[in-house]
């Protein structure tokens, strides 16, 4: 990466949650470009190269977990790191996200510090 | 001797009871031979021991009367010497003794009669015939003794002779004949012995031969069951006894046991389907709340999201955006307002579930309902951009006694839907009554859905497509809810649909049902 500030990638398909998350990300600090769903997630990343990527799971034209493995085949992007989110709660969900190939894993309603820390944990990881 | 083929060929005729039966019959039968001959030889030997007796006896009478006739003869050539030169005359006691002499010989020739039967019969008949004539002229001899008269010849000379050579002759035939009876005597001796032996020979190895059949048919079939049992307890449900190798008590016993297995296995077959459908019931009470939580995560992260950057831009001191503000909290209130609606459709879910809900029937228009619910939800066909037409046939429409709120759920939920499938479309409400229904439909022109998607629509927390309800909003259980609410109110509801060619709604509901059934 360039010395230039970190993007995160918010891949979000509904319009209310996309728009509280991208100014209560902003506002915390972060650069942050969005796409709404998973094919344009994956043309946002190669084009992007954003340090992190907020994926929700449920999307339209690509879901999040087709999204996820196929960013981890193509080696450009395989090393950017995908934190899952999810209204999926259940154990066996965080499971699945995890064989997709997400790094991390956080469910809605997000609990925001709690994402503001995970998000550093993969930048710190990853730099 | 049963051979071992012959055997197993009697295996699956023959019961326990059969078998057992035919071996004790068998051996008593054996039995009772062995005691025959072993009787029939005792009585064999018997005869030959009368036999002899006889024999002896026959032969010493021979003697005796020889012995008696040589005596008396002896005595009359004495006398009759002494006659001639004496001349003396007998007294009356020497007469006495000579006539009881002479009877003496007649009773030991009777006696003699006794003996020999047919065999003997000629033989002894001629040495009567001559006894007889020898004793009377012995007899005349006497008579004549003390006569003046002079004797003619004492006897003839013949008459000894002859009366000697048949005595002879039947002594010799009296001992051929016991040598005959007693060879006789000695074959049928040998041959019950023979007898004897070998049948105790054969009965040992029948017996054995039997035995040994019975241990190993009863042997076979005790196997066969064993082997059923063992199979069957192991678990293989479906294995049952071949009945039909064995007929009684075994064969009913592996009957009785096969039924048994077939009823055990369908009681197992029957647990096994109630535990599977408790499973699946489980597994779906499990999918619901799961469901349950993604759905009312969703508005939740709107709510809590929004409430925290609200907070937080009021905690920075920064000028608030009124606009932005007031456009924030009404995303709030819309995400709650979905959260209510939410949380009533999964309670009347569960109330429809469970059977709680209930049907409140009161007499009221459906025109006028439906007008009142079209006003009310006018400000969804803003959001799509989407017109309205309203068709209800004023001449048919009357007023009709069904559940009023459930039917304005029903139109409701459908006239909610067909807006947020349809963009820049046309939603068309039509309604019509015939005889005794009332039929409503909801038309749009938006997205359609596909046979398999139409299959599915109906199911709770189930869309079209597991992210329809993020692209078009809505929690999957409306439709759910209208079809339970039509078959609880006696009617029902039909789709129709083409991707991309919009859908159609049918709801049939029978306009009294206590009157009449709703029109098919």
């Amino acid at each position: 990466m360039t010395g230039s500030e970190p993007i995160i990638l918010l891949v979000e398909d509904n319009e209310v949650n996309r728009d509280m998350l991208v100014r209560r990300l902003q506002r915390a600090g972060h650069k942050v470009a969005t796409a709404g769903d998973g094919e344009a997630a994956l043309t946002a990343m190669r084009e992007q190269h954003p340090a992190v990527v907020l994926m929700d799971m449920n999307l339209p034209v690509k879901d999040g977990w087709t999204a996820c493995r196929e960013a981890q085949q193509d080696s450009s992007i395989a090393g950017i790191p995908i934190i899952a989110l999810t209204a999926h709660a259940m154990e066996e969900d965080k499971h699945r996200a995890l064989e997709a190939g997400c790094s991390d894993y956080a469910t809605k309603p997000v609990d925001f510090p709690d994402l503001l820390t995970k998000i550093a944990a993969q930048l710190d990881a990853h730099h | 001797m049963l051979t071992t083929e012959a055997v197993s060929q009697l295996r699956p005729r023959l019961s326990l009871r059969g078998r057992l039966y035919l071996f004790s019959g068998a051996i008593l039968i054996l039995f009772a031979i062995n005691v025959g001959t072993s009787l029939w030889g005792s009585f064999a030997r018997n005869e030959s021991l009368i036999a002899y007796q006889e024999a002896v006896t026959a032969a010493q009478l021979t003697a005796e009367l020889e012995q008696n006739l040589q005596n008396k003869r002896q005595q009359v050539l004495v006398l009759a010497t002494l006659r001639e030169t004496t001349d003396e005359p007998l007294d009356a006691a020497a007469l006495g003794q000579a006539f009881a002499d002479l009877e003496i010989i007649t009773e030991r020739l009777r006696q003699l009669g006794g003996f020999g039967g047919e065999d003997l019969e000629a033989y002894y008949r001629r040495l009567h015939d001559s006894i007889t004539a020898l004793l009377a002229e012995w007899r005349q001899f006497y008579d004549g003794y003390n006569e003046a008269m002079p004797l003619s010849d004492v006897e003839s000379a013949v008459s000894y002779n002859d009366t000697q050579q048949r005595l002879q002759e039947l002594d010799q035939r009296q001992s051929f004949v016991a040598v005959q009876r007693a060879n006789a005597i000695d074959a049928t001796i040998t041959l019950t012995d023979q007898i004897t032996v070998i049948g105790f020979i054969a009965s040992i190895a029948i017996t054995l031969a039997l035995v040994f059949a019975m241990i190993r048919s009863t042997n076979a079939s005790l196997t066969r069951m064993k082997r059923g049992v063992e199979r069957f307890g192991s678990g293989d449900l479906t294995y049952r006894i071949d009945a039909q190798r064995d007929s009684g008590e075994i064969g009913d016993l592996a009957r009785t046991f096969n039924d048994m297995s077939t009823k055990l296995q369908t009681a197992i077959e029957e647990m096994n389907t109630a535990r599977a459908d408790a499973d699946s019931a489980n597994a779906a009470k499990s999918m619901f709340l799961a469901n349950v939580s993604h759905e009312l995560r969703t508005p939740l992260n709107a709510i809590i999201g929004y409430s925290e950057m609200l907070q937080d831009e009021l905690g920075d001191g920064v000028q608030i955006d009124r606009e932005q503000f007031h456009h924030d909290l009404a995303t709030i209130i819309f995400s709650g307002k979905q959260l209510l609606t939410l949380i009533n459709d999964i309670l009347d879910l569960s109330k429809i579930e469970t059977g709680k809900m209930q049907v409140s029937r009161e007499v009221f228009s459906p025109a006028g309902l439906l007008v009142q619910v079209c006003d009310a939800l006018s400000p969804l066909l803003l959001q799509n951009n989407n017109r309205l037409t309203l068709d209800i046939d004023k001449d048919s429409m009357r007023d009709m006694n069904s559940d009023r709120g459930k039917l304005q759920q029903i139109v409701t939920n459908l006239f909610s839907n067909a807006c947020k499938f349809t963009k820049d479309g046309e939603i068309t409400v039509s309604a019509r009554m015939t005889e005794d229904a009332l039929i409503v439909s909801v038309a749009d022109t938006g997205i359609g859905m596909t046979q398999a998607q139409q299959d599915r629509v109906f199911e709770a927390f189930t869309q079209a497509e597991s992210n329809t309800g993020l692209k078009y909003g809505g929690t999957g259980l409306g439709l759910a809810i209208v079809r339970e609410f039509c078959a609880m109110l006696g009617g029902r509801i039909t789709l129709e649909s083409q991707p991309d060619q919009g859908s159609l709604f049918q709801v049939t509901l029978p306009a009294d049902p206590t009157s009449a059934p709703a029109g098919a």
